[in-house]
């Protein structure tokens, strides 16, 4: 099948906007694994709490400003609009995420570590049920959000027909990885967090209160997960399976990209995303297994993945 | 015939290698026939189905294999529902495309499979350890859940039908059987593989083999310097625990007669699998399998008075990690904190008080801490 240049462009940019959406979800996987060696099976989950709370969200907010203005005015207060509902649900996740370390997680450090596995299996089972409690069985969706940014012209400036929607993830995206390198580079908290990471021990002795760092960043993943969740839901819908999948391409995402580093899981979740979303015009049965391939070829040049472990540079 | 020895004091007898004082051999047999007299409980209760002990000891047969992984390498595997879906899905495979109708074959053909997958996966993720590995095989586990959705000559989401050539349902001794007496026979074959499976890890437990797997699950480097072949032998265990699985896939594909991923393969199964060894108790032999029946009976019953039965669910993990770690036989066994707490009531019922207050005060502290955290969190420290 002969794949013309437009199609080849627009498959890469939803490869990279999925990209972006499985990093907000890796990140926070990847250092609560760096930090709390605790794999977190209940992320999934998280985001798509995310995605379920941002439609009401999103309806809540839309309620209240209506449909977007005329003109360019009207254009920037709606999308400000629907950044501050993403922003919300993900705040709304914060205590989810702190409560569940500081009350539960911490209680069991000193254990073997496949009771922290089961403590996270148990979140996850718990918040499946509370989503069908809350939002009953079947999907729900909201258009709103979707239709009201695909209307801003962008990629038809160009002559490119592609979604206005997937442009403004890429680029909310883009400000996420570049907030958390900065975050992690220039602040003091995230220094201190990366001291944890590279020497526990050595961080308590300068006076870092690691029970504090560790519920910061169990929070921080929860909220990234929530972001993600928020972000990804406009253009489809939320369904109660909806965070399997994407939990199980993170941990592709981690393997290759090195246990805890983040630079690693910008780049697997990049990799992972646009060779999967060629194999949608490829190859299509390949789409499940390529990113796996991908892991496999990894794990058996470079067991410790691409960056190695996480600490010394972010 | 039984060898009379002496174990620190107490007789023993010895038999077959496996050793046992009275009061274990009078457990053992009283286990066994509890074991072959529950289809005729089962026959008189309506509340207990044979269905679902027999997939409890299936599931339960699996965190066996599981277990030995889990209690002498220290490795927590994440996808042993893989081994168990393989076994399974070769079962449905050799019946539909290959026509083998008899069970003996098609077992053999499930054990196949999953040595092979086992030895694969092995390869790929025991480079690795905690939770890397888990990671590994939960990503392993979902890849195959993924290819069995995707396939079609896998029949996809629909899952295959188990039932060879002309024949109705597989072969027993070369013979067909109507469906109540191929339920009990099944369930009797069950049985006695469990068994055979229960023997031949009590021999393996016995053997040096299992101390140089505690060997390397205590320190990995100090076993590579005594000169253990580290990752041959973790690789071993990996498969001959893999090998469980395959085999009781099998039987579940033999005895449903129908196969399908959710039920086989999806990562929640492989949870379920992991918590049924803990659930009975991870340092016992026999624990995993009574908390597979426990577990999958739970399931069941809490399917039938709520539709949030994950969540039911999710309440017994929480209460058997912070209140029974050691599962349901090593809690038996030795009495846990909640034992202790328990005789120590029924001594003193006044103790009640002092640990209500206790609990006041620790809660009260932990509420100051956490509020402390929060404002030096968000505030900064000043």
């Amino acid at each position: 099948m002969a794949v013309t240049p437009t199609a080849a462009l627009v498959q890469t940019l939803n490869g990279i906007q999925f990209g972006f959406i499985l990093f907000m979800i890796a990140s926070g996987l990847t250092v609560i694994l760096g930090i709390l060696d605790v794999l977190n099976l209940a992320h999934g989950e998280l985001f798509s709490l995310g995605a379920y709370t941002a439609i009401g969200v999103f309806g809540f907010i839309i309620g209240i400003i209506g449909p977007p203005g005329d003109g360019v005015v009207g254009t920037a207060v709606f999308i400000l609009a629907v950044l501050a509902a993403v922003l919300v649900t993900a705040a709304i996740l914060l205590p989810v995420g702190t409560l569940f370390e500081a009350v539960f997680l911490r209680q069991i450090y000193d254990r073997d570590q496949v009771y922290q596995l089961v403590l996270t299996f148990t979140l996850l089972l718990i918040l499946l049920d509370v989503k069908k409690f809350i939002w009953g069985d079947s999907s729900i969706r909201t258009d709103a959000v979707y239709s009201a940014i695909n209307a801003i012209p962008t990629s038809e400036l160009v002559g490119l027909n592609y979604p206005t929607y997937n442009v403004f993830v890429i680029l909310v995206g883009s400000a996420v990885v570049a907030g958390l390198f900065w975050f992690f580079e220039r602040t003091k908290t995230g220094r201190i967090i990366r001291a944890t990471a590279i020497d526990r021990e050595m961080a308590t002795a300068i006076g870092v209160s690691t029970d504090r760092v560790f519920t910061l960043v169990f929070a921080l993943g929860a909220f990234l997960a929530g972001f993600a969740g928020a972000m990804a839901v406009p253009p489809t819908s939320a369904t109660l399976e909806m965070g399997t999948n994407p939990l199980v391409l993170s941990f592709v995402v981690i393997v290759i990209g090195g246990l805890g580093s983040l630079r690693g899981a910008f780049v697997g979740a990049l990799l992972v995303g646009v060779i999967r979303s060629w194999m949608i015009t490829l190859y299509p049965p390949g789409e499940i297994a390529a990113p796996f391939a991908i892991m496999a070829l990894i794990l058996l040049v470079k067991p410790e993945g691409l960056f190695g472990t996480w600490g010394e540079t972010a | 015939m039984p060898e009379r020895v002496d174990r620190d004091g107490t007789p023993a007898y010895r038999f077959l290698g496996v050793e046992v004082t009275r009061r274990e051999a009078a457990f053992l047999v009283l286990g066994v026939v509890f074991l072959f007299v529950i289809p005729d409980i089962a026959s008189l209760s309506d509340s207990l189905q044979l269905s679902v002990i027999h997939q409890g000891l299936l599931f339960g047969f699996v965190a066996v294999g599981l277990n030995l992984l889990l209690r002498h390498t220290k490795l927590t595997s994440f996808g042993h529902a893989a081994f168990f879906g393989t076994g399974a899905y070769a079962t449905a495979v050799l019946a539909r495309y290959a026509g083998v109708q008899s069970v003996g074959l098609l077992l053999l053909g499930a054990i196949a499979a999953a040595t092979v997958m086992a030895a694969i996966i092995g390869v790929l993720s025991l480079r690795h350890t905690g939770l890397y590995f888990a990671l590994l095989t939960l990503a392993f586990g979902q890849l195959l859940y993924a290819i069995a959705l995707g396939q079609s000559a896998l029949g996809g989401s629909d899952g295959l039908p188990i039932r060879p050539g002309p024949a109705n349902q597989p072969l027993l001794f070369g013979t067909a059987f109507s469906p109540d007496v191929y339920q009990v026979l099944t369930y009797y074959l069950t049985v006695v593989v469990i068994l055979i499976g229960l023997f031949v890890m009590y021999r393996i437990t016995q053997s040096p083999f299992r101390n140089a797997l505690d060997a390397i699950g205590q320190e990995r480097t100090r076993a590579r310097f005594i000169g253990l072949p580290v990752r041959r032998y973790v690789w071993a265990a990996f498969v001959i625990s893999g090998i469980y699985g395959g085999v009781a896939g099998g039987l579940y594909a033999v005895v449903r007669q129908y196969v399908r991923p959710e039920g086989t393969l999806f990562f929640l199964r492989s949870g379920d699998i992991l918590f049924m060894a803990i659930l009975g108790g991870f340092r016992t032999l026999v624990g995993p399998l009574i908390g597979g029946v426990v577990l999958v009976f739970l399931q069941d019953v809490g399917q039938d008075i709520t539709q949030y039965y994950e969540f039911l669910t999710g309440v017994v993990l929480l209460i058997l990690v912070y209140g029974f770690p050691r599962g349901i036989v090593g809690s038996l066994r030795s009495g846990g904190i909640v034992n202790a707490r328990l005789s120590e009531l029924r001594r003193e019922p006044s103790v009640l008080s002092t640990w209500g207050r206790t609990a006041a005060q620790s809660i009260e502290r932990k509420v100051t801490a956490a509020l402390t955290s929060l404002r030096i969190i968000l505030f900064g420290v000043d």
